[in-house]
């Protein structure tokens, strides 16, 4: 922080540069998340249970099922939501300047992907 | 130059908190630690999730690969560990649900809270693969 004699208040030279004013919102979305991921995990991991016995076929089929399309679309949407806030707060405990900020971008960008891809795939399994 | 009246120019000894390293290691301090490593744990093993829609959306020769990996042992350790650390993690998060609501932070129910997580998650992933096992 400048130690130069400025007009500026301390409250106006941190606005934006930091968490100030999205610490909550981020906070409560990482708990509605995680309440939501509650049912769906055990919904995901009774789907992945049920696709053990089955060939590429049969596990396609199922996918294509809407039920078990749509459980692991909302985990896997619910779930890459919670991941990208909980790996930020992370980068921002252990990382700082401009490590911190390739790695917020980083994180980002990757779990965007991710998401995309696994949106794309269910998609595909149940309309190709 | 005129003084501000601001700090000086020397940098202050100000107070820092105590670094983790001077606590003797606690149950709940571990799992706090477990929470967030199982986090991260579980944010690299959505690739495996990825990569099994993918496979599964394209055709049998990438689902093959994929299943080949997954029935290898190196396959079954990985998803040993993230049934594991999806389990504890999403004890985790329920025990993170009971403070929120303002509960569970005292002596006797903290650490009964922390063993449960511990050893639920152990128990919940040993059942699911016993299932596991038993169907396939």
């Amino acid at each position: 922080m400048s130690e130069k004699p400025s007009f500026r208040t301390p409250l106006g030279r941190v606005r934006w540069l930091g968490a100030a004013h999205f610490g909550t919102e981020e906070a409560m979305r990482l708990r509605l998340t995680s309440l939501a991921l509650v049912p769906l995990t055990i919904a995901f991991v009774w789907i992945l249970l049920t696709l053990l016995a089955k060939d590429y076929n049969g596990a396609r089929a199922e996918l294509s099922e809407p039920l078990p399309a749509l459980l692991v679309l909302m985990f896997v949407l619910a779930g890459v939501y919670h991941m990208t806030i909980g790996m930020r707060s992370v980068i921002v405990d252990y990382l700082h300047g401009a490590a911190r900020e390739w790695a917020l971008t980083a994180n980002t960008l990757f779990c965007g992907a991710l998401g995309l891809a696994c949106v794309y795939a269910i998609l595909r399994i149940g309309f190709v | 130059m005129a003084s501000t009246g601001t700090a000086p120019k020397t940098a202050r000894q100000r107070p820092l908190s105590p670094h983790i390293g001077i606590y003797r290691l606690t149950l709940t301090m571990a799992m706090s630690g477990a929470h967030r490593i199982t986090g991260v744990g579980l944010y690299a093993g959505v690739l495996l999730l990825a990569w099994f829609l993918l496979a599964t959306s394209t055709d049998a020769a990438n689902f093959a690969v994929f299943s080949g990996f997954i029935h290898s042992i190196i396959g079954r350790i990985v998803l040993f560990g993230f049934t594991w650390a999806l389990f504890h993690h999403l004890l985790g998060g329920l025990r993170h649900f009971i403070w929120d609501a303002g509960y569970g932070m005292d002596d006797p129910l903290r650490e009964q809270l922390a063993q449960a997580t511990l050893v639920g998650g152990i128990v919940l992933t040993l059942v699911v693969w016993v299932i596991g096992y038993a169907v396939r």
